[in-house]
């Protein structure tokens, strides 16, 4: 039997025909996004656009990473995409103004000119309260890019600061700065969209 | 870097970073002094520590043993349908 040289002979390298990448990573994409999406038909049809995406981009896929770590970066990408066109339809456009504003929360002394307000969600319910979590992921939508990858990584993904930096390519004080300035803004975000509206104090 | 007694700005940045290092012995004394006086800054710590669950309880939602859907059979064969015909 012959092969050409673009066809791998080897059973791992089934991995090659896209077909069998639904098989192997359908779940795992689709419980993903329903994680994010809370929505089972939108799910599929993200996880439909991140497969073709995958088709199309596949010349260009180095190995570098897993081919599951590759889908999945491409998965996070279309859903941030499809959160920020719904959010950018949605009356609310607090996500952005308040995108610059971590310096406005503090006065030239360094102490508190917005003081953090009481937030009365409990802890250990929060994964129960769909609405906080929606707003979480809009907020978290509403942030640039960079930032909202960074905090996803660590926060989400749970990678420590050296998988972090190698995952995103930056040194070790930049993500710091990059994770204070998400959680900055992603904290004043849902302090004015969840909890204000919520629950007036 | 910082002062002898931090103020509320700094003491954020080292509630953020003391999340994700193992911040210098006398910085992070400096910072839990600030946080013993200062409520606003109390309330800030625990609202991060919100949104830290807030991120894990995804993670566990999406590999939950018992709450562990699966791609429908019918959006897998349509999504197999869409790589051929992108493939075509």
């Amino acid at each position: 039997m012959t092969q050409s040289p673009s066809q791998p002979s080897s059973p791992e390298a089934r991995t090659d025909s896209p077909e069998t990448w639904v098989d192997l990573y359908g779940d795992a994409l689709y419980r993903f996004a329903l994680s994010r999406l809370k929505n089972g038909e939108l799910a599929e049809e993200i996880v439909q656009e991140t497969f073709v995406a995958a088709l199309h981009a596949y010349p260009n896929f180095k190995g570098r990473s897993a081919l599951k770590t590759w889908l999945m970066g491409i998965l996070k990408h279309k859903i941030i995409d499809h959160l920020r066109r719904k959010y950018r339809e949605t009356p609310s456009d607090q996500v952005e103004a308040i995108a610059d504003g971590a310096d406005e929360l503090f006065n030239e002394k360094g102490g508190w000119s917005v003081r953090p307000a009481k937030w009365s969600v409990h802890p250990g319910h929060v994964y129960e309260q769909k609405e906080f979590l929606d707003i979480f992921y809009q907020c978290l939508a509403g942030i640039p890019d960079r930032l909202a990858e960074a905090f996803t990584l660590r926060e989400i993904d749970g990678l420590d600061t050296e998988e972090l930096c190698k995952e995103m390519d930056i040194s070790p004080t930049n993500s710091w700065t990059m994770l204070y300035r998400a959680r900055m803004q992603l904290r004043r975000c849902l302090e004015i969209n969840w909890i204000e509206g919520e629950d007036k104090e | 870097m910082f002062g002898l007694i931090p103020d509320c700005k700094e003491v954020t940045r080292m509630v953020s970073e003391g999340m994700d290092r193992d911040l210098p012995r006398v910085q992070r004394m400096k910072m839990r002094m600030h946080l013993w006086m200062c409520k606003y800054c109390s309330r800030f710590e625990k609202q991060l520590a919100l949104l830290r669950k807030a991120g894990q309880s995804l993670a566990t939602y999406r590999t939950g043993p018992d709450d562990s859907p699966v791609l429908p059979q019918d959006a897998r064969d349509r999504i197999k349908q869409a790589l051929r015909e992108g493939a075509a």
